[in-house]
């Protein structure tokens, strides 16, 4: 009997590439088709700080190149963005006013940078970097300005701290310890953080909030609660990560912070599952609610969407502990690797 | 006869005679009270139909795009007697159903800050208009001033008949001075707009409770009718154990306390148990009173809260977390006072007809959180209390008449939340002003105001097309510090003059009502090409609704099968592209509004 099946996989990171290469692995004929809206084939995030700083190359991102996806037959839509699912229809609307149809569907559509409510009033005046696209438009700015605010709330900002100041930039950084993310940076683990940005030459503030970033000529004036009043180059907020799930709202899926898919990673619809950094699980042993987050977890979860979408009952499991190394601390992880 | 034939039909039949369904271009002034026009007002302007007090949106926002406020303020006061009130606390269902939010086309109108706009800008001290019949010599008692019962008086004044309230606390205004805190709306707002109705000589007597003060019989004795508006008074209690504790709160008592001017004890850690209106007051309140972390407790997500997303935005930015599917299995504590609450997880299940979640406890989710203050806010009943006694009711609400207001006892009415059930100020208000034309037929015997459809034919489609792509004006607040510096400092400033301009344009004016005269189209398609959407129709057949308004169009892309051409109202965004192409000026714009007159004028 030929089949009929269509796979769409929404995100070409981690966990889509991983779900496609599983459904391509047990099924050679079917037809899948990751789309994205990044411009990028599969590359490693984490990679992109050093792209800046010139010490890797567009090669040295990409995890995958073109050809691997012509040559397992996967079709690849990139730069196009999803702007709506119909799950009851089984179609997905692309920004372009184009409609694919599918028989089965994995969202792996990862986390975009948080706004907190509390930058809202001046988020345009606020840079992030997340993806490639942001890493490219960047890079002249980055080079060419001096001091730089970090609003530090999450374990991605120590990287990019890093490498400003292996850049030879000025850097002032304000820690959010209890907004951080994706732990919460309880008062003797801020302080080693603090004491380890301090040794490596960087003004750490701490107890303070932002109240006003103002745009004046080419710099941005900003003013905390407590009265610190600075201008600086540019402004860069790293407060964790959202998943991206706004074009779902509304469709029937069910979502909370993420997509709430069960312990085999389907949604509350049958022929859609969510794997990686837009998925939420009930965790059993926690007793909550757990959003996957990382590089291993999105594999892990990609490959096993698949393996239930072709008809397996695995049941998921977060990725192995391992101890990760960050600013002085030690932190026994499952959801970050580190490289 | 086909659908299509006697579409074609009424086009040519109406025009020039004095006919009053009026489908094509009117040359003049027409007032019908042809069904089938008030059911096309009903598809074709969305936001008023879903307007409870069925505001005439388009119109006043026409208006303050013409810097008349005091005409916009007036137009919504012939509505909903509140304006300045609603411009800041309507629940706005009309903006749900706002055309302008539909798919592809961005987001509603800002109807409700519009209306705040018209309160805000209109030239202090303005003439107010009230369309006043003489006195009756009649005279009916209206129990609760609140907007129900504000709204009950005001009608009946109108219709010339002595109002007299009897409200149990000692300010009027019901749940919008005991329920609703002054951060969102500021009490000489309300107090202004109370005190023009109560000019009209209505008197209200405070601090009486009936029931208690002085008997429900007594007013039947004494007056020639009697209205309930008690409203929702008594909590919902959860339930679990623990409820009774020392700092577990209700959330209408709780904000009964704050907007009293008292300060209930919150401590640093609050738990706030609910997801509506209440709920959100409760936990604003709390950070108010100084309360370093207030977590909003709901059984499902945020998708499915019933408050809309700006709410949710401003519980968001002052720092106040939704902490979603858990639900309280008991509040915990020591020595008497509250410490934490055992919650149990939650999923969400589907249930079909109509779609809906129910959110179901996980076994064996059980986890304890801290709180020094839990306050429970999970919806209200009526509490007839006292004066219930013969009255039929329907559960806890008083049971009115099926197609009206009139209770099991001859002469007493009942309206707002205590009949309804908990809902919002804007009902409240319509269905109180409702139930005062029911009394008027009851006192009078017989009916006096009628709703009719006025269409005037126009010559100008008012709008630009740039206009379509202006984005919806987000609202001014205060930032953190002024909010909880002084727990009064309104939250919202609401826009400024050229703002309130702005977002006035976004308005497609809906109640421009655009048809083709197929007698005189060529079917030249000049008007297809430059629509911006599928609004113009080549149609085979068209059915008919029940109230004989054109239904639902059976296209066809065939021409030889074309019977006429025309535009849907309901799809249409009144671009006016078309109207500017025609090269046979066969389109034709009506201005169609549902009005109040006086029958016997
Ligand atoms: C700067 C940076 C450094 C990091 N460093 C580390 C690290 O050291 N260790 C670690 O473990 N993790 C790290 N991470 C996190 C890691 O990259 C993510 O956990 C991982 O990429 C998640 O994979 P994913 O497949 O779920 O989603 P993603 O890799 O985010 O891929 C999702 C893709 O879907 C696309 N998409 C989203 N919405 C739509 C839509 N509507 N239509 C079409 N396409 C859409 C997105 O643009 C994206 O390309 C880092 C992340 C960043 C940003
Ligand atoms: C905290 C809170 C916030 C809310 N926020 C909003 C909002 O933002 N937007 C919105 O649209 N709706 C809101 N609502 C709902 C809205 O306030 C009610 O739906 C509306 O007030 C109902 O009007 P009503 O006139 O029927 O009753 P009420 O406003 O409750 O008025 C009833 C009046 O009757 C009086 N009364 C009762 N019994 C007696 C008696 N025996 N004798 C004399 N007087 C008596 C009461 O004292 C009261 O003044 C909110 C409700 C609460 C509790
Ligand atoms: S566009 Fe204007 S008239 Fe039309 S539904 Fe929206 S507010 Fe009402
Ligand atoms: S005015 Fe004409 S062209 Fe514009 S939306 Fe309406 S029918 Fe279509």
């Amino acid at each position: 009997m030929p089949k009929n099946d269509h796979y769409v996989i929404i995100g070409n990171g981690p966990a889509g590439n991983l779900a496609a290469d599983t459904l391509r692995d047990s099924d050679p004929d079917a037809r899948i088709t990751i789309v994205s809206n990044e411009s990028m084939t599969y590359y490693y995030r984490h990679k992109l700080t050093e792209f800046i700083k010139g010490k890797a190359r567009e090669e040295d991102l990409t995890v995958r190149p073109y050809s691997v996806y012509k040559d397992k037959n996967i079709r690849l839509r990139l730069g196009q963005q999803v702007d709506k699912i119909d799950p009851n229809k089984k179609i997905i609307y692309l920004k372009h006013m184009e409609t694919v149809s599918y028989t089965k569907l994995i969202i792996a559509t990862g986390a975009s940078p948080r706004a907190l409510p509390s930058v809202s009033n001046f988020s345009k005046c606020l840079n992030v970097l997340s993806t490639y696209s942001d890493a490219l438009a960047q890079i002249p700015m980055i080079n060419k300005n001096k001091t730089f605010l970090v609003l530090g709330g999450d374990i991605i900002s120590f990287k990019f701290i890093r490498m400003l100041k292996d850049m030879g930039k000025e850097v002032t950084t304000l820690l959010y310890s209890e907004a951080f993310w994706p732990f919460s940076l309880e008062a003797d683990m801020a302080q080693q953080v603090k004491k380890s940005l301090s040794d490596k030459g960087v003004t750490v503030i701490s107890d303070d909030h932002i109240k006003s970033v103002k745009k004046s000529g080419e710099a941005f004036d900003i003013v905390t609660e407590k009265g610190l009043n600075q201008s600086f180059d540019s402004v860069y907020s790293f407060l964790g990560m959202i998943p991206n799930i706004r074009f779902i709202l509304g469709s029937g899926i069910d979502t909370d912070r993420g997509i709430l898919v069960d312990d085999h990673l389907k949604t509350n619809f049958d022929d859609v599952y969510a794997a990686g950094d837009c998925a939420q699980i009930y965790n059993p042993d926690m007793k909550s609610y757990w959003l996957s987050i990382g590089w291993n977890n999105a594999k892990i979860q990609g490959t096993l969407a698949a393996q239930n979408l072709l008809g397996a009952h695995k049941v998921i499991n977060p990725a192995p502990q391992k101890i990760l190394e960050v600013e002085g601390l030690k932190i026994n992880t499952s959801w970050w690797e580190s490289f | 006869m086909k659908n299509t034939d006697r579409y074609k039909k009424n086009l040519i039949v109406s025009t020039g005679k004095n006919k009053t369904y009026a489908s094509e271009s009117v040359k003049s002034i027409i007032y019908s009270t042809d069904p089938r026009d008030f059911g096309q007002v009903k598809k074709s302007i969305p936001c008023q139909d879903a307007c409870p007090a069925h505001t005439n949106i388009p119109g006043y926002i026409r208006c303050i795009h013409e810097k008349r406020f005091g005409r916009a303020y007036e137009l919504n006061r012939l509505a909903n007697i509140l304006p300045g009130v609603l411009g800041r606390i309507c629940s706005r269902p009309c903006e749900l159903y706002c055309r302008h939010g539909e798919p592809d086309l961005g987001k509603p109108v800002s109807i409700c800050s519009l209306k705040r706009s018209a309160a805000d800008f209109k030239s202090p001290m303005h003439r107010i208009l009230e369309g006043l019949y003489s006195p009756s010599g009649k005279k009916v008692a209206v129990i609760g001033a609140g907007p129900a019962g504000l709204g009950a008086a005001h009608e009946l004044s109108v219709l010339g008949h002595k109002a007299v309230i009897y409200e149990a606390f000692e300010k009027p205004g019901g749940m919008l001075m005991y329920g609703i805190p002054d951060f969102r709306l500021p009490r000489n707002v309300l107090m202004l707009e109370i005190e023009n109705i109560l000019r009209l000589g209505v008197e209200l007597k405070t601090g009486v409770k009936v029931g208690t003060d002085v008997s429900l019989d007594s007013l039947l004795s004494d007056y020639d009718a009697v209205v309930i508006a008690t409203g929702c008074t008594m909590p919902n209690r959860l339930g679990a154990p623990g409820e009774d504790l020392e700092h577990v709160y209700s959330g209408v008592r709780f904000m009964e306390q704050v907007n009293n001017g008292e300060t209930p004890y919150v401590g640093k850690n609050v738990m706030v148990i609910g997801d509506g209106f209440t709920a959100m007051d409760c936990a604003r309140s709390a950070v108010r009173l100084g309360a370093a972390e207030v977590k909003v407790n709901i059984r499902k997500t945020e998708e499915y809260m019933p408050i809309d997303d700006q709410e949710k935005h401003e519980v968001k930015f002052e720092k106040i977390r939704f902490y979603s599917l858990v639900d309280t299995k008991r509040i915990i504590g020591e020595k008497g006072k509250v410490t934490g609450i055992e919650f149990l997880r939650t999923k969400l299940e589907y249930s079909p007809n109509p779609p809906y979640r129910n959110a179901v406890p996980i076994e064996n989710s059980e986890f304890i959180l801290p709180a020094d203050s839990v306050i429970v806010a999970i919806g209200q009943q009526p509490f007839p209390g006292e004066i219930s006694g013969k009255i039929e009711q329907n559960g806890a609400r008083i049971l009115t008449r099926e197609s009206g207001f009139s209770t099991s006892i001859t002469g007493l009415f009942a309206t707002g939340d205590c009949a309804s059930g908990a809902s919002n100020v804007i009902t409240a208000i319509a269905n109180g002003r409702k139930c005062a034309v029911d009394v008027d037929e009851f006192l009078i015997g017989r009916k006096r105001k009628i709703h009719v459809v006025r269409l005037e034919s126009v010559d100008n489609t008012d709008r630009d097309r740039a206009y379509d792509f202006i984005k919806r004006t987000p609202m001014n607040t205060l930032d953190f510090d002024q909010r909880v510096s002084q727990r009064s400092n309104e939250v919202e400033k609401g826009y400024n003059e050229e703002q309130a301009a702005q977002e006035s344009k976004r308005c497609y004016l809906c109640s421009l009502k655009y048809e083709i005269d197929t007698t005189a189209c060529i079917y030249c398609s000049a008007c297809i090409d430059v629509a911006p959407r599928d609004c113009i129709k080549m149609i085979q057949d068209v059915s008919m609704n029940p109230d004989g308004s054109f239904g639902h169009y059976t296209e066809t892309r065939n021409w030889n099968n074309v019977s006429a051409i025309a535009i849907d109202n309901e799809r249409c965004i009144r671009c006016g592209q078309c109207y500017e192409v025609c090269p046979m000026d066969c389109i034709s714009v009506t201005k169609t509004e549902r009005i109040e007159l006086n029958i016997e004028e």
